[in-house]
């Protein structure tokens, strides 16, 4: 597992675990102290992410249409913020 | 005037607590029972972990079951609390999503909901002042966390009081490296967290505490509190909770 933190200044932590295989997320757990209502709506951003690439503006734009598809609210972090925490877990090491 | 039902000071273990919070939603979704404030404590003491977040990244689950401290995941986002039994007094509000009190935004809710704990602290001659996004500080330092969900037909939000405070234990429970912990990491804790105990420099009692948030609800929201219990259905639907889902390692463990 590839993991990575991002502390949001001023804000809440956000924590990815991932796993890649050939450019593409097989696996992937987003964890923190954010909110998010309806909280479930966690477990469908984590599935849609799966086999997604190594590209910033395309996760976010994966995490943002579930999250309009869902009617859901994220407090504390951005879908932006996810993003960037996906590409840190998946940078290190 | 609105009327709420007002449980007054329970103990029960984590499992129950977090068990009776969901029992009394589902039955607010029913129509069965009233909107409801509740105060209660944590026999044994123990941590609970916002609903995102991985209880073993979080917490040291060895050191707690060496102490006899419980863990539990919540209902609710936000962070790691640890509910000390003789440190805090813990509270839930739980309402139908259409009550005069909630509001479709968020941050709005946790205003008016923790102007309960500001009016509180003002009867014990403290000035708090709620820090957005779900934080009640005195002085710029956090003496209440709370946090809220918005399920089965309810809004919901449960926070805790600090009474008192010990960081070195907080550090042994929540998983930051032991060897990270330096005096600095301690002291900077003592700079941002806060206790009513501190503030007020005596040994302010749980009563004490329970009373002011009592008056500070029921001024701040301009509610009724009528004193009451558990139906019998909440009190089995609680323990059916309390056994299947919040103590089993399927829902703690589940991130």
């Amino acid at each position: 597992m590839r993991e990575a933190s991002f502390k949001i200044p001023d804000g809440k932590l956000v924590k990815v675990k991932l796993k890649v295989s050939s450019g593409k997320i097989t696996e992937l757990k987003i964890l923190g102290d954010f909110f998010l209502h309806p909280e479930e709506v966690i477990m469908k951003i984590e599935e849609e992410l799966v086999g997604a690439q190594h590209d910033l503006v395309l996760l976010q734009t994966i995490i943002d249409e579930v999250l309009n598809n869902e009617e859901a609210t994220l407090i504390g972090a951005s879908s932006s913020d996810i993003a960037k925490t996906i590409i840190m877990a998946w940078d290190s090491k | 005037m609105d009327e709420f039902r007002f449980i007054d000071l329970q103990v029960h273990n984590a499992f129950m607590n977090m068990a009776i919070d969901e029992a009394i939603m589902l039955d607010i979704k029913e129509g069965r029972a009233t909107p409801t404030l509740r105060f209660y404590r944590w026999n044994p003491s123990a941590v609970s972990i916002g609903t995102f977040q991985g209880m073993t990244d979080e917490v040291d689950v060895d050191f707690c079951d060496s102490k006899g401290i419980d863990y539990i995941r919540r209902i609710t986002g936000g962070g790691a609390v640890y509910h000390d039994y003789e440190g805090e007094v813990t509270y839930s509000i739980i309402m139908p999503r259409n009550h005069k009190l909630t509001r479709a935004d968020i941050l709005e809710s946790y205003r008016i909901l923790c102007g309960g704990i500001i009016k509180a602290l003002e009867y014990l001659d403290i000035q708090g002042e709620f820090k957005p996004i779900n934080d009640v500080n005195v002085d710029g330092k956090k003496v209440s966390g709370n946090a809220m969900t918005r399920r089965l037909g309810c809004v919901l939000q449960h926070g805790t009081v600090l009474l008192d405070l010990d960081v070195n234990l907080m550090f042994r429970i929540l998983k930051v490296p032991q060897e990270k912990i330096s005096d600095k990491m301690i002291s900077d804790v003592k700079e941002r967290v806060t206790s009513i105990r501190d503030v007020l420099e005596r040994d302010v009692t749980i009563d004490e505490l329970k009373v002011a948030l009592e008056n500070g609800f029921a001024d701040a929201l301009d509610i009724k509190l009528v004193a009451g219990d558990l139906s019998e259905e909440e009190r089995a639907t609680a323990n059916r909770l309390a056994q299947e889902k919040y103590s089993s390692r399927d829902w703690n463990f589940s991130r």
